[in-house]
């Protein structure tokens, strides 16, 4: 079962920021339209499942 | 060709009118306007030219895409749900930092950063103020999805929304009364709309870490003191609400920050992984440096004020809860950054281009910003997304000129760049400086419509004569009664480290005096829009035997409506500082941080005032009346009711009759002697009777925003002349459109008749001859106007400057107008946005030309 820890939108928030929590990320997307390019960032926990998400991509394994 | 201004014979010489600029010659009159636009740099053209505009044109989103959001609703249900059973207050700091968890948005380009919806192109909506507002978009093409779980949100804020709270205080008539936006603009408990202005210098100057160490420190006192020996119950057990409030405003001022640097981690990440241009990744950078350090600390360069400063309006327009305006003394507020980043480049530094720039970036973030307003009042505001004025100019607290290059900078900003929003007010002291005056003229000529220009000496004591009433003895000194703003298009308020104005039972909501003329001639029942009892029973028009019958008929009406919207803020204001407090902006009130008391509850320095629009054409009929039926006697009143019950249908020599009578605008003694008596004993004379939440008088602000079209069409008949349904008169003292016929400084001569002192402001639009101000006289002409209307002590003045042939144009081909921008009343809009009943309504007013008679008043030399 796919999470988000998994996707490569993925971001592990730093433990030294103010917001930090154990397993907690950034679900940064980018995404674009006629008007142009933005990014958008919401709080996700690593353990979500991310089965049913649109923007799921797994991270490259290295 | 472009058409030249005629030859004046002046003072024994034949005056010719050259264009200032030769080449303009060459430039076609109808499209003048899309020659002007000069985008600073490359960035800002591209900003531009992708800009998420939010402009509404009869009441429609103009943009595709634009659409509510529901995480906003989302996030403050679920908070409101979860804290059940604790302080109010805690309640509301727990629901905005539950807000501040939501998503965040960066968009390619951008130097300043930061958005209040979950998408660029959405808006996000409040049921915790108006769940009527917020059905509005659900049965929308803008609803937000999955619109039953908005559905469902919505309906679980019915009893617990502002809205739900006030309405039980008043009877089903009254609110249907109000609802109607007939005689009153419904109140605001019902639309959600708000008025504020931020104390943006605590954050600039403090940063947020300051403020919560002084919450801290003072819960600490409270505390010690509260266990000391000897218990007094009345001193102590105050402190417990205080107690919670700091505590209130330590758990926003946190959010806050995690929030902002969340901003800054994201720009990090983008940087890192996604961009790839390698200036765009320094900009990133530099940004996420910003982020992390601001509003957290105090700001030292000129990127750190604005971007704190936008970080500010977000959360108190936008996130925390919804308010219009952009109420500050932008270049008193970031000059001190200016200096440290332009002038001494010890922080940030950059030249005065870059700072022009970054006044550019903000403006299009100003653009595209989008505001969760009702359908009726994206109305108000057709062509334009909402009411955003932000204050220039004036003098500086020890009385030398306010004017510096920052101001220099936001005007050039603001010629360059050619945005509808936001708008700018100059505060005109003879002490302000030439090239600053020059760059305020070169916006006007341009054809922008602004900046609207107010009377500083008249607006600075203002604010003295409001501080006389503050109920804490600590209203406005002398020093700070210097430090104003518009809080949103015409009222001054205070800004500054404290005693602002944060909510709207101060100011803002309007009164319709044409609709109230009309009910008052019968009987206070509306017949041609609601077909209901408006107002109290004064009496049928066959009753008025004199014409002081009349005039007591008109002030019960008018008191009638006065009171109730009065009351209406004010109980507002009641359940607000019970259910709707705002720890966020209380935490950057020194007065909320000193005393621990909510920004909602605490009111030091009175600022009341209210909105009456379309009052000329009350003041025009009431004059008509007096002529032709009490002095003259050559109609009786029952004509005249037959006559507007028939829409002048088969009254026609009548309605020339009275659309002939002396009008407002003309230096006619008549009619100026009369309505000098309207505005004074009645408009601000009952006004003043009443007291506000906020200890003082509440008195008229005149204007019109949009709503002397909507309101128009609204009001019946009246006895100026004019017919059912057309447009009321478009500001709070100007003329009706067209019916000032002797020139400018007739206009100005009326006008100053009025004492402005017993008026809180009045909107004067004028629209100037497009030849004259683009010639080689155009400067000089406007200082010498400008010059006499400082001396003749009118509160304000604002132009258009744009020809009939550019106008017609635009409305053949709205296509090729995109940067056509015209002043319909305390906004600017694009004109192609505007509805066509509007845009008629605007190519109506006067062009006023200048004559000899004109220069020899203001003593033009040419």
């Amino acid at each position: 079962m796919a999470i988000c820890a998994e996707c490569k939108s993925f971001f592990s928030v730093p433990d030294n920021a103010d917001d930090y929590e154990p397993g907690k990320g950034d679900c940064l997307i980018e995404e674009k339209d006629e008007k142009g390019k933005y990014w958008l960032s919401k709080a996700t926990m690593g353990d979500s499942v991310a089965e049913q998400c649109k923007n799921f991509k797994p991270k490259k394994v290295s | 060709m472009a058409k030249r201004a005629e030859n004046v014979q002046y003072r024994g010489k034949v005056v010719e009118f050259p264009f200032d600029n030769p080449a303009e010659e060459n430039v076609p009159d109808e499209s003048l306007h899309e020659h002007l636009a000069r985008p600073t740099t490359e960035r800002t053209k591209r900003l531009k030219a992708r800009c998420r505009w939010k402009h509404a044109a009869a009441g429609e989103f103009v943009e595709d895409n634009v659409k509510g959001g529901i995480e906003r609703m989302r996030l403050i249900t679920e908070a409101h749900k979860q804290s059940d059973g604790k302080p109010e207050i805690i309640r509301r700091a727990l629901g905005l930092a539950n807000i501040l968890t939501g998503t965040i948005v960066l968009q390619e380009d951008e130097l300043i950063v930061g958005y209040h919806a979950e998408n660029p192109n959405w808006i996000p909506l409040y049921p915790e103020l108006s769940y009527m507002a917020v059905q509005d978009y659900i049965q929308s093409k803008y609803a937000p999805q999955p619109v039953e779980e908005a559905k469902e949100i919505n309906n679980y804020w019915t009893k617990h929304s502002l809205q739900g709270h006030c309405q039980p205080y008043f009877t089903q008539e009254e609110l249907s009364q109000m609802y109607q936006v007939s005689t009153m603009e419904a109140p605001s408990f019902a639309s959600g709309y708000n008025s504020i202005v931020p104390p943006y210098e605590t954050v600039l100057e403090d940063g947020l870490l300051k403020r919560i160490e002084l919450a801290e420190q003072h819960i600490r006192e409270a505390r010690t003191q509260i266990a000391a020996p000897y218990w007094n119950a009345d001193e102590r057990l105050q402190l417990l609400s205080k107690i919670d409030c700091w505590e209130a405003m330590i758990i926003a001022d946190k959010a806050v920050i995690s929030w902002a640097r969340r901003h800054a981690r994201m720009c990090k990440l983008v940087a890192e992984h996604f961009e790839t241009d390698a200036q765009r990744k320094e900009e990133l950078l530099m940004i996420a440096d910003i982020c992390q350090r601001v509003p957290a600390e105090p700001c030292k360069g000129l990127r750190d004020g604005m971007q704190a400063k936008w970080f500010t309006y977000l959360l108190c327009h936008a996130i925390d809860r919804y308010a219009s305006g952009y109420a500050h003394k932008e270049d008193k507020l970031l000059f001190p950054y200016y200096q440290i980043s332009v002038t001494e480049k010890s922080f940030q530094p950059m030249t005065h281009q870059d700072a022009v720039e970054l006044v550019e970036c903000e403006r299009l973030k100003v653009s595209e910003h989008g505001a969760g307003k009702s359908r009726g009042y994206r109305e108000i505001f057709p062509g334009s997304n909402d009411l955003f004025i932000l204050t220039v100019g004036g003098l500086n607290s020890d009385g030398t000129d306010g004017c510096n290059d920052m101001t220099d900078a936001i005007l050039e900003a603001a010629r360059n760049i050619r945005t509808t929003e936001p708008s700018i007010v100059f505060r005109w002291h003879p002490k302000g400086r030439a090239q600053t005056k020059k760059l305020v003229f070169e916006c006007v000529r341009d054809g922008l419509g602004y900046p609207s220009i107010k009377h500083d000496g008249i607006g600075t004591a203002q604010m003295m004569y409001y501080g006389r009433f503050s109920k804490n003895n600590n209203g406005a000194t002398p020093e700070e009664a210097h430090d104003w703003a518009n809080v949103l298009c015409m009222s001054p308020g205070l800004v500054g480290r404290r005693k602002t104005q944060k909510t709207r039972s101060e100011g803002g909501g309007s009164i319709f005096p044409a609709k109230i003329m009309e009910i008052t001639l019968n009987n206070g029942y509306d017949w041609s829009y609601s077909d209901m009892q408006l107002g109290p029973k004064t009496g049928e028009i066959s009753e008025f035997k004199t014409f002081e019958d009349l005039w007591e008929a008109y002030r019960a009406q008018y008191q009638y409506g006065m009171s109730m919207v009065i009351r209406a803020k004010d109980i507002s204001r009641h359940f607000e500082a019970r259910f709707l407090q705002m720890p966020f902006v209380s935490s950057i009130d020194d007065g909320c941080m000193e005393l621990g008391i909510d920004a909602m509850e605490l009111s030091e320095q009175p600022n009341g005032w209210h909105n009456p629009i379309t009052t000329i054409v009350a003041a025009n009929s009431l004059v008509a009346i007096k002529k032709l039926i009490y002095d003259e006697k050559k109609y009786t009143l029952e004509q005249l009711d037959d006559a507007l019950h028939s829409n002048w249908e088969g009254f026609e020599t009548m309605q020339r009759d009275f659309a002939n009578a002396p009008k407002w605008g003309n230096d006619d003694d008549y009619a100026d002697e009369l309505i000098k008596r309207f505005y004074e004993d009645i408009i601000s004379g009952e006004m003043r009777k009443i007291t506000n939440y906020s200890g003082g008088p509440v008195m008229p602000t005149g204007q019109a925003v949009g709503l002397y079209m909507e309101v128009g069409s609204r009001t019946g008949p009246t006895p100026d002349g004019r017919y059912g349904g057309a447009v009321a008169d478009d500001g709070g003292i100007s003329p009706y459109m067209g019916t000032d016929k002797k020139g400018p400084t007739a206009v100005l001569k009326s006008v100053s008749k009025i004492d402005a002192s017993t008026q809180k402001a009045n909107l004067l639009n004028q629209r100037l001859s497009v030849p004259i101000m683009r010639s080689k006289h155009g400067l000089t002409i406007w200082l010498a106007y400008m010059k006499t209307w400082y001396e003749l002590n009118i509160d304000h003045v604002q132009f258009n400057v744009i020809s009939t042939e550019e106008m017609k144009a635009a409305q053949k081909e709205p296509e090729k107008h995109g940067d056509l921008i015209v002043r319909v009343s305390g906004f600017s809009a694009r004109f192609v946005d505007i509805s066509t009943y509007g845009q008629n309504s605007i190519m109506a007013r006067t062009e006023q030309t200048f004559g000899a008679e004109d220069y020899e008043f203001l003593g033009v030399n040419l």
